[in-house]
């Protein structure tokens, strides 16, 4: 048996996890090498059991709750506010869509805004519809590919971890 | 824990009882904060990383189906923590650097016995394992972590733990060896 075989199992017999069979443990008692190897491994064994144990502070589940609470507040306001947003954005269109379609009938006559600038913002949603109907299929092939590309880097990271085997 | 106590504890954090999620910081908190400062090797970044964690936990309990334990479940989510802080540049350290670190502290009777220098070369040998090897050694010789619920934490083998921790604790003995 070479000093490199012996070498390999050091750490198991220090360890405690292999009892050293007849070959190595004959090479043990004749190679001062291995032997002192044995000695550092068991002496490493011995602190790593003696390794202090770092407890938490004091106040670490207060902190604890508190950054919870935090981040769940901070969540809250984000939705919140992207809600509030949304609702501001649907509520502009239907007030501006029905007042859009009542100048356009001419049932109702809008008298407190300038016809110019009427025009201007029926013109400028017209044309925005316009731009985005047309590219409609580009903006969808440009979304399946992000949404592919995103689905394959997922499916090859799922399985992923830190240790080979 | 039991397993009927987890249940009903985790039932009762998802259902937002506070008290229940305050009761699951403190069973598990010993716990988490050792594994992470073991790895880290400093107390500070230790205690953001750990309530890190407990963050993931809470924000996780929704999702998590039971299928495994739940202390198995939060080592795994402190093995995630601490790779993706294994990501920012360690700081340098050298087995000649007597400068104290936080996670080390002497007792009377370790310099009676001698004992803190090679305590304090240990860490410092630690800090240069590569993480998931630190990870491996903080988590195995803390109390009541067996190779199993390791193994099962870490989706491996039982014989492929054991492999990686005689790996960890030989390159430990080459580090420490070359250095000193």
């Amino acid at each position: 048996m070479s000093c490199s075989d012996v070498l390999d199992l050091v750490d198991a017999i220090a360890a405690g996890d292999l009892t050293p069979d007849a070959a190595s443990a004959a090479h043990l008692a004749s190679c001062p090498s291995c032997a002192r190897a044995l000695a550092d491994a068991r002496e490493i064994e011995r602190l790593l059991q003696a390794r202090p144990t770092p407890q938490p502070p004091a106040q670490f589940t207060a902190r604890t709750l508190a950054g919870v609470r935090r981040a769940r507040w901070q969540s809250e306001q984000f939705l919140d506010a992207w809600f509030n947003a949304a609702l501001i954005v649907f509520v502009v269109s239907v007030v501006g869509g029905v007042w859009l379609l009542l100048d356009r009938s001419g049932l109702v006559a809008m008298d407190t805004v300038s016809r110019d600038a009427v025009d201007l913002v029926q013109t400028f949603f017209l044309a925005t519809a316009r731009r985005v109907v047309a590219e409609l299929p580009l903006y969808a092939a440009a979304t399946a590919l992000v949404a592919g590309a995103v689905g394959i880097w997922w499916w090859a990271e799922r399985g992923v971890t830190l240790w080979d085997e | 824990m039991q397993a009927v106590n987890e249940r009903e504890l985790v039932e009762r954090c998802r259902s937002g009882d506070e008290g229940a999620f305050r009761e699951l910081v403190d069973e598990y908190k010993n716990l988490v904060f050792a594994l992470i400062a073991r790895t880290v090797q400093d107390r500070s970044r230790a205690e953001d990383l750990a309530q890190d964690v407990f963050l993931r936990i809470h924000r996780g309990l929704p999702y998590f189906r039971g299928e495994a334990r739940l202390s198995t479940w939060i080592y795994r989510i402190v093995a995630n923590v601490c790779s993706q802080d294994a990501g920012r540049p360690p700081a340098p350290v050298s087995l000649d650097d007597d400068e104290a670190r936080g996670s080390v502290k002497a007792s009377a009777s370790d310099r009676q016995f001698g004992d803190f220098e090679l305590r304090d070369r240990l860490e410092k040998a630690i800090a240069r394992l590569p993480e998931n090897y630190r990870l491996l050694i903080a988590a195995h010789y803390l109390q009541g972590v067996q190779y199993e619920a390791l193994a099962e934490a870490l989706q491996l083998p039982l014989g492929t733990v054991k492999t990686h921790l005689h790996r960890a604790k030989r390159q430990l003995r080459q580090i420490l060896e070359s250095e000193l």
